[in-house]
């Protein structure tokens, strides 16, 4: 699943998700900073099993954008590493990673210049990842489960969206666990 | 009476309020209300277009010409998408 997994304190996965360029990486970060581990910066995996979906982390890497120095002032330690090639101007920084987590929620990302968190239907969630999982066209004979673990997925946890200005990057762990209060 | 089936390139998700659909062909992927994901469930099981209305006034709060308008008009997207097709039986 095209989405950034971290994990909150008790230890259940909140899943950022949206277009290229939504903040995934960003917010994963803000969040790795206030302590929540990583899964993944752009992708998990999921799998659905009895106790209901569960996200795996496959690539410890999270990478955030030079330009966030202003926010982030310890960026400033790796500007040497910066890969300038790199459109977004990344450079890989240090995060807790862990290995899996029940997922707690999915949030899809949209930056903006106001922060306004809501609720959406099951329905919409699965359309907004249906849009981004390129491999559920792959004509296989796989299709089918790989639609049904994601329909799980929104069907089995509160979805949102998040409006999200820099604002966040200050206080989206509390965004998160504010969500489902 | 007529019918309709599922073309073998369309992919389904039911979910509680709707569905989402996918065409594995076109590349294109579709959600559905909660009504729209009732009338998929019934193409699913091979009702034809009328019993497709009947079911429609018996479960909602419609009158028949306005259910057979909506209906039509659903059916001749998904034929129009490629993910329904008629059938002669």
């Amino acid at each position: 699943m095209h989405a950034a997994g971290v994990v909150a304190p008790d230890g259940r996965a909140w899943l950022l998700t949206g277009e290229t360029g939504c903040g995934k990486s960003t917010l994963t970060y803000a969040l790795a900073r206030r302590g929540w581990p990583v899964l993944g910066e752009d992708g998990v995996v999921l799998q659905h099993d009895s106790i209901g979906v569960i996200a795996h982390g496959w690539h410890d890497l999270l990478r955030v954008s030079i330009e966030l120095a202003e926010w982030f002032p310890e960026l400033r330690d790796h500007e040497s590493q910066v890969d300038w090639q790199d459109t977004r101007h990344r450079v890989a920084v240090g995060a807790t990673f862990n290995k899996r987590a029940p997922v707690a929620g999915m949030v899809v990302l949209q930056r903006d210049s106001r922060d306004a968190l809501s609720p959406i239907t099951s329905t919409a969630a699965l359309a907004t990842l249906v849009r981004q999982a390129t491999f559920l066209f792959v004509p296989d004979n796989h299709a089918q489960s790989h639609l049904s673990v994601l329909r799980d997925l929104v069907e089995s946890v509160p979805c949102f969206t998040l409006h999200h200005s820099p604002a966040q990057l200050a206080c989206i762990d509390a965004t998160i666990l504010g969500a489902c209060a | 009476m007529t019918r309709y089936r599922i073309v073998p390139d369309a992919l389904s998700a039911s979910l509680s309020d709707g569905a989402v659909l996918l065409n594995l062909y076109t590349k294109r992927y579709f959600s559905l209300n909660d009504t729209g994901s009732r009338i998929w469930s019934l193409l699913e099981h091979q009702a034809s277009e009328e019993e497709i209305v009947e079911t429609l006034v018996r479960e909602y709060d419609v009158e028949k010409p306005e259910a057979a308008r909506a209906v039509n008009r659903l059916l001749d997207d998904l034929v129009a998408e490629r993910l329904i097709e008629p059938t002669s039986v």
